[in-house]
């Protein structure tokens, strides 16, 4: 049975390290407007701050001597070195890269860059991620079968589109952030993407 | 013209309430589009329109703090607010002084060592004032920072209380605040039964002050409720925009 919880409702009567909750006096509370159900607690929105080992998308905010400052859709960004990258980045450029490791002040250094190719991008809630993502990527699978678009989908919130029916891509992923706290959200998906491709051919079909 | 004895005759107030009766309250959550966070106070005759921005880079740089974030509140009356005074636009001593404490208020509310280096903005626009606004205003606040999904320890409430005459009030309208003895506006996080903020304008006992604590650790129960309700309501209200989406 799921419910919400608010700032200051206790969500367990023993410590946990749940995001979204913090503890105090050997309790854990919870810190922000959150889904709770059984074990549990999805917070309705959030922000993202960057962990060591997560792959995430940035956009090239800064260009150094020594590399480059990426913006990752949170308040910290992180710096990639320019000898850690074989392609030459320009401004605005999108990469997604791999997070080394976090400073104490949470500015993230980034390795491992791959340029993305043109294409559409779309900022969301980093909390909205697991949902775009789905169950063992069911989701994605289902996004990629009916558009047939290459979707990239970075921890930190930026999702990267490319080719195929992308327009379609971005609506259905828009769609699935506003409602991702509902349940259906894949049957609804699925049923919008059928609707929506019902008359026009598949962007797969219309390649092969 | 209302007299000082007008206001509580009978066991009443001006307008038929009782000592602890709260005045109408209405809170809206998520009414900005563009705003992280946003909630709008209506508060008897109080309207009270908050937005939270950020977690952001610190702007200038040298305010940023390597341990944890700040918070850079703004309480502001508009210029169409109310009567008197407060008929002028822009900052004064007073606003400066409300947004101070609001300030200190948040500070102590959100876990602010999570977004170390950063800052958030709370914007707090009183668009008609009647007495209480800056409780009104750090109550709207709050709201708006659980909108914004800011880490919060729990919902700071405001709420004043007050004498007139030999009468303890809860909740004083803005002629109870000018013609009353004195008023004590206070902002409490219910669940640890924490003082935020505490101010008193004019002179009050020890005893006046035990009983203004107790009425406003009690009334404030009533706001915390309208703050949850406003929450679950703007969550109740995404959600049932899904399930109108599904059937279309």
């Amino acid at each position: 049975m799921k419910q919400l919880v608010f700032p200051g409702d206790k969500v367990a009567d023993e410590p946990r390290r749940i995001p979204g909750c913090y503890i105090e006096d050997g309790k854990t509370y919870a810190a922000n407007v959150s889904l709770q159900s059984d074990d549990h607690v999805v917070p309705l929105k959030g922000y993202y701050v960057p962990k060591t080992g997560d792959d995430v998308i940035g956009i090239v905010e800064e260009e150094r001597f020594s590399g480059y400052n990426l913006a990752l859709n949170s308040p910290y960004g992180g710096s990639l070195s320019a000898r850690d990258t074989r392609d030459e980045l320009k401004l605005r450029d999108a990469v997604y890269v791999k997070i080394l490791a976090v400073n104490e002040v949470k500015e993230a250094v980034l390795i491992e860059p791959q340029k993305l190719q043109p294409g559409s991008m779309i900022a969301v809630d980093s909390v909205k991620v697991p949902r775009i993502i789905g169950r063992n990527g069911s989701m994605l699978d289902t996004l990629a079968k009916f558009t047939g678009s290459r979707i990239t989908v970075g921890k930190n919130g930026v999702v990267h589109v490319e080719g195929g029916n992308a327009e379609l891509a971005m609506k259905a992923i828009e769609k699935i952030c506003r409602e991702s706290h509902t349940s259906g959200l894949t049957e609804r998906i699925t049923q919008m993407l059928e609707q929506e491709t019902r008359n026009a051919p598949r962007a797969g079909e219309q390649n092969g | 013209m209302v007299e000082k004895a007008d206001l509580f005759k009978n066991g009443k107030r001006l307008d038929g309430r009782g000592p602890m009766d709260l005045r109408p309250l209405k809170i809206t959550a998520g009414v900005l589009e563009r705003a992280q966070g946003s909630a709008l106070v209506e508060w008897g005759r109080n309207k009270v329109l908050a937005a939270v921005y950020g977690p952001h880079e610190v702007l200038p740089k040298h305010l940023a703090d390597p341990t944890k974030a700040i918070i850079n509140a703004r309480y502001i009356m508009a210029p169409f607010s109310g009567q008197e005074e407060h008929g002028r636009s822009g900052p004064n001593r007073r606003s400066i002084e409300i947004s101070k404490v609001a300030k200190h208020v948040f500070e102590n509310a959100v876990l602010v060592d999570q977004f170390p280096k950063t800052m958030i903005d709370v914007h707090m626009e009183v668009l008609q004032s009647d007495g209480g606004t800056r409780v009104a205003g750090i109550t709207a606040g709050a709201v708006a920072l659980a909108d914004a999904g800011i880490p919060l320890r729990d919902l700071p409430v405001g709420l004043s209380a007050g004498l007139i005459g030999e009468h303890m009030v809860l909740d004083l309208d803005k002629y109870e605040d000018n013609l009353g003895d004195s008023d004590m506006p206070m902002v409490i996080l219910p669940r640890t039964g924490e003082i935020l903020l505490s101010q008193m304008d004019g002179l009050l006992s020890r005893e006046d002050i035990s009983k203004a604590f107790d009425m406003i650790f009690q009334g404030a129960q009533k706001v915390r409720d309208k703050q949850i309700e406003a929450l679950r309501t703007s969550y109740e209200r995404m959600a049932a925009q899904a399930a109108q989406g599904e059937t279309q």
